[in-house]
């Protein structure tokens, strides 16, 4: 399973590094798929079996679909990346900050004693046991839940189709 | 467990492999001849017209958004289907409220026009 | 075989970080986008597994929101792209300056 973990995590991080190198937008997404796809069998190693189906359902099956279709609509074909030697010390120093800080949180987390692993609950992570829990413990976030995609179908709505009426 | 999952994995593996193997073949194998009116894009014969990148409808945009909400729906239904049973009375009356919440979005961008295509 | 939780956090961080990058040196608004989407990914990858090491539900509740929230910012986040770019025909985040100062 180790091994397994290691695999992906692998692909995980050179697909994440591409979207962010990759000059055109389509590949990026393309990219991202494939990141979301290896994150979606991470979940699965560590037995979340619905969330990785809901995993692939909503990020590699809705939201990407979202993306390039907004990719082809803007149909971006000049190198949009005109300043990229601009402000060529503010990357490096942001980069620098960003990757000295992900050290730092995984030394800080080798320090500190995380606990014994619990053993494993029969049945952790299936739909039922999510289930079990959205419909009575988390019952009020998921009917707010409710409420915020109606914001955000009548948000996008009225900012799509601003020109239209 | 994770054994259940063994024949998206065996699927998985072949099916990347196969397609690697039909490229791979074909590149080695294929003999390679280049001009003008063959590095045209394949348009069933016709001469294309224009370039394919041409910009699209925001009314794509529109239904791909109606549906990414929609999915978000039906992603809770799952779990509710599963125990739907249990719940009883009272896990109907939850749906219904997060059912009608959408609903209301629904019949605003139905009567705002949104879901008609001119 | 149990997979140690910090190899989640180190894989999890190490993504973040990725996103972070990215949003930092990229200047397309919908490459920084999807970079927003990468992060998200990575909070809910060390989210579930801590909820696998110590056997809790709630960790996997918060990555099912959190996809939900994350639906929701994209619709309407992505309109919001489109709508700048019909009124600035650009998506470059430079020369987006209106409001500053």
């Amino acid at each position: 399973m180790q091994v397994l973990f290691l695999i992906l995590a692998a692909v995980a991080l050179i697909s994440g590094v591409l979207v962010v190198i990759q000059v055109n937008p389509v590949r990026s997404a393309l990219y991202l798929i494939l990141n979301f796809f290896t994150v979606a069998g991470i979940y699965l190693l560590a037995h979340a079996e619905f969330i990785a189906a809901i995993q692939v359902i909503v990020y590699a099956g809705a939201i990407m679909v979202l993306f390039l279709f907004v990719i082809m609509l803007l149909n971006l074909r000049q190198p949009e990346e005109g300043g990229e030697k601009q402000h060529l010390a503010q990357k490096i120093s942001g980069a620098a900050l960003a990757g000295v800080t992900a050290l730092l949180v995984i030394y800080t987390c080798t320090r500190i004693n995380l606990g014994p692993a619990k053993e494993m609950v029969p049945g952790f992570g299936s739909t039922e046991a999510v289930a079990r829990s959205l419909f009575t413990d988390y019952l009020l976030p998921f009917e707010v839940t409710s409420v915020l995609l109606l914001v955000a179908l009548i948000g996008a709505v009225i900012l799509a189709r601003a020109r239209l009426d | 467990m994770l054994i259940s999952y063994l024949p998206i994995l065996v699927y998985l593996i072949i099916s990347i492999g196969l397609a690697v193997l039909i490229v791979a073949l074909s590149e080695a194998l294929g003999k390679k001849t280049h001009t003008a009116v063959k590095d045209l894009p394949y348009e069933c014969g016709m001469v294309p017209i224009s370039d394919a990148r041409h910009r699209y409808a925001v009314k794509f945009y529109v239904i791909t958004m109606f549906f990414l909400v929609f999915d978000i729906e039906a992603i809770f239904l799952y779990p509710w289907g599963v125990i739907f049973k249990p719940l009883g009375l009272f896990g109907l009356i939850e749906m219904g409220v997060f059912i009608l919440i959408l609903m209301v979005g629904l019949a605003y961008v139905w009567g705002k026009g949104a879901l008609e295509w001119e | 075989m149990v997979v140690p939780l910090i190899y989640y956090i180190a894989l999890s961080s190490a993504l973040f970080a990725i996103g972070v990058i990215g949003v930092l040196i990229r200047r397309n608004a919908i490459i920084i986008f999807m970079c927003i989407e990468m992060m998200l990914n990575a909070v809910n990858l060390s989210l579930v597994g801590f909820a696998d090491h110590y056997q809790a539900i709630d960790g996997q509740m918060f990555v099912f929101f959190v996809m939900t929230v994350a639906a929701a910012e994209v619709a309407v986040g992505l309109a919001l792209i489109v709508a700048i770019f019909r009124n600035k025909a650009t998506v470059n985040v430079d020369e987006l300056n209106l409001m500053k100062w």
